[in-house]
């Protein structure tokens, strides 16, 4: 019976809980806080059956393909969001958090390929380093994003010595900033290794390696320069871990990582195996792709987990 | 049944009878134990605060306890009073009066900053004080556990309690604790020793503060002020020091001009590195300069600014008080409704007992006379049956329950004793 759970199901479930984090702003309820765990731990559940579903019953390795990782990428921001919304209740993570969540979704439903990638058994363990890295460096930076945004409408409300909007309740800025440091510290670390399991996977590559010119693997160097140099700031330069500096640092990073993921999804790249026309891949979703037989999950793509029974 | 409150608060009181009239923790252990003996059915609650000392009575029977008076007789002479001395300062309320009384109280709609959370824990452990030294009962209990629920229904549906109005409390709830998570590893800077600022320290004490620092041009005015505090004073040539290491200052100097100019700021904040610092300046003339204000990493708020907030909060507070006091009527109708029908439940009882004997005699001449009869048959008779008494008694207690609405149904309760000779 839970095989037939959709996208649409929990797409919906996320959307009714931000539609009641929106009516923080217009009255209060005190039922609408359980109202919008349900819904969002109810979408929560429906998602990770569909995930379930999809990793079960793949050709290739489970999960592999771009749309997965576009939808365990949301799956886990709304872990993040169901945490801190259970243990701060009052605080509208919700405004913030779940339009990227959506976006996610929406990326995978009508932008990310959902062809999985075939792969030799040697580059799986790589694969797996590559894809889970990638995918937590994308996640924290999302988080990052939201607490940057967060920062920033909680400064220029202090700034303009404004009361607190009863339903607008935000975390304190000392708490924002630290979430924005740490955000950028995991995301260049888990991209750094990310960067790092992608070129092991390219030079063990027999054939179609991936070239280092590609969009998407310049974009990802990029992006990993710029986290280097942002945390190097934070260390060497103390104004900038402080104050609204973190939070523009983790928007400015935000801006790398639309770019990174916009290369992937709309520009003819060789990166996870993919080479179509840029046209072709924009309405991917229903196409069938044979993908090369070898793979390069850089960023962007797809990360193979490993079926039950091991990595060999 | 009878609920009865008789107290003072600062509506009906000034602070003398007041001080008068209060029970400390010991005391309130020993007026109920010492009312118990004088009236050995009744439960009694004492809420005794700084603004108020109220002595809630319930009973099942009116006659078993105090009448007002004599409660306020009780009150008086627990602390060696005449009752005409202190008379004209107390309330009573009975009944559904009492009960509204004791939500409003709760919720704090009737506290003297409407909204302030203290109360309900001061009505909590005068609960539980009472309930420790066996004074309440089963009116009591359901009494004040549906105060405390109707408390959470009034702070969950309304932002009455989240709107302060004075100037300390929004400077350090809805400012202060925006931008500092914790407050323990944070340094406060005092500068001068205004009386604000200590009204101030006391709401950030109550956030985790304890590191003060205190700057003031006369010496010996910022060692008594660090001293209360368990803070330190530093020389007020030190003051650029001060603010180097300070992450919250607040600025109570008499002085002409501004204490700290954007020149003088501007060589600290180098030093500072752009940590974030609330300025809480709370002087007049103002001790800061406003410009230092549109510094990165500074957030600082003149009184002017608070009290604009403290208006707002208000105007805000009053809109959202009919809401609370609708809360407030509707659970006490609520409660009443549920106490009158606590009376009815001997009567319905009896009546259930009453059909129930007729009911399995039948059957039992059924099973004889047809014992042919499988247990499924048997079954279905069973239920039949008890259908037909459920049916039967449905009107009789829908009328106890709607009648209990409106106060405790006597003239029904008695017509159904009569009808169906039912005991007392």
């Amino acid at each position: 019976m839970l095989s037939g759970v959709s996208i649409v199901c929990f797409a919906g479930s996320y959307t009714v809980a931000f539609v009641l984090e929106v009516t923080r702003l217009l009255f209060r309820s005190g039922i609408r806080g359980a109202a919008m765990l349900g819904f969002a731990g109810a979408g929560l559940f429906a998602h990770t059956v569909f995930l379930y579903h999809r990793a079960v019953h793949a050709a290739a390795s489970p999960l592999s393909s771009e749309r997965d990782w576009y939808l365990v990428a949301a799956w886990l921001l709304v872990g993040v969001y169901l945490y801190l919304t259970y243990y701060h209740p009052k605080t509208a993570f919700g405004l913030f958090v779940l339009p990227l969540v959506l976006g996610l979704i929406g990326v995978a439903a009508f932008l990310a390929d959902p062809e999985p990638f075939a792969r030799g058994p040697a580059s799986r363990v790589w694969g797996v380093i590559h894809g889970v890295s990638i995918l937590l460096a994308v996640v924290a930076m999302l988080v990052g994003f939201a607490a940057g945004l967060m920062y920033l409408r909680q400064s220029w409300r202090l700034k303009r010595k404004l009361a607190s909007h009863g339903g607008l309740r935000l975390p304190s800025l000392e708490w924002l900033q630290r979430t924005n440091s740490r955000a950028l510290v995991v995301s260049m670390l888990m991209l750094g290794l990310g960067v790092l399991s992608g070129i092991v996977l390219n030079l063990i590559r027999r054939d179609d390696r991936v070239p280092w010119s590609d969009p998407v693997v310049l974009s990802t160097l990029v992006m990993l320069g710029w986290l280097v140099v942002t945390v190097g700031i934070s260390i060497f330069y103390r104004p900038a871990r402080a104050g609204r500096k973190v939070a523009y640092l983790t928007l400015m990073s935000f801006v790398f990582l639309v770019i990174a993921l916009g290369m992937g999804l709309l520009l003819d790249t060789r990166h996870g195996g993919q080479s179509l026309p840029a046209n072709h891949k924009t309405l991917s979703s229903n196409t069938s792709v044979n993908p090369p037989t070898a793979h390069c999950p850089l960023p962007t793509a797809h990360y193979p987990l490993p079926r039950a029974g091991g990595l060999a | 049944m009878k609920v009865q409150v008789v107290g003072c608060s600062h509506h009906s009181a000034s602070i003398a009878v007041r001080e008068r009239l209060a029970f400390s923790p010991e005391q309130t252990r020993a007026a109920l134990e010492a009312l118990r003996q004088a009236f050995p059915k009744v439960e009694a609650v004492l809420v005794s605060t700084c603004n108020r000392v109220e002595l809630y009575t319930a009973t099942e029977n009116a006659a078993g306890g105090p009448s007002h008076r004599q409660a306020a007789e009780f009150l008086a002479r627990f602390h060696g009073l005449e009752s005409a001395e202190i008379f004209e300062y107390l309330y009573q309320r009975a009944g559904h009066e009492a009960v509204e009384h004791l939500f409003a109280v709760a919720a704090s709609l009737d506290s003297m900053v409407v909204g302030e959370p203290q109360i309900l824990a001061q009505v909590k452990q005068a609960y539980q004080l009472a309930t420790q030294n066996e004074s309440t009962g089963p009116l009591t209990h359901a009494a004040f556990q549906a105060a405390v629920k109707v408390a959470r229904r009034v702070a969950a549906e309304t932002s009455i309690h989240q709107r302060r109005v004075s100037v300390p409390s929004v400077a350090v709830a809805d400012f202060a604790r925006q931008i500092f998570e914790r407050f323990d590893d944070k340094n406060t800077l005092v500068i001068g020793a205004g009386e604000m600022a200590e009204e101030t320290l006391e709401y950030l004490r109550d956030e985790g503060v304890h590191e003060v620092t205190v700057a003031n041009r006369s010496a010996d005015r910022a060692a008594e002020l660090a001293r209360r505090w368990h803070g330190r004073a530093v020389p007020w040539e030190n003051l650029s020091d001060a603010l180097v290491a300070a992450d919250l200052v607040i600025g109570t100097t008499g002085a002409e001009e501004p204490v700290v100019t954007l020149d003088q700021f501007e060589a600290v904040e180098a030093a500072r590195f752009e940590r974030p610092l609330f300025v809480l300046d709370l002087a007049v003339p103002r001790d800061f300069d406003p410009a230092i204000g549109d510094r990165p990493g500074v957030y600082l708020y003149s009184i002017d600014d608070l009290r604009e907030v403290c208006e707002k909060n208000r105007r805000r507070r009053d809109k959202e008080l009919p809401a609370a006091r609708r809360i407030i009527e509707q659970e006490t109708e609520r409660f009443m409704a549920d106490m009158h029908h606590r009376v009815t439940g001997p009567i319905i009882r009896q009546l259930k007992e009453g059909w129930e004997k007729p009911k399995e005699e039948e059957l039992w001449r059924l099973w004889n006379k047809l014992p042919e009869l499988d247990d499924r048959a048997r079954s279905e008779i069973r239920q039949s049956f008890d259908r037909l008494v459920n049916k039967l008694l449905h009107p009789p207690l829908e009328s106890l329950r709607d009648e209990s609405r409106h106060g405790i149904p006597h003239a029904l309760l008695d017509a159904l004793a009569k009808l169906f000779q039912l005991k007392d």
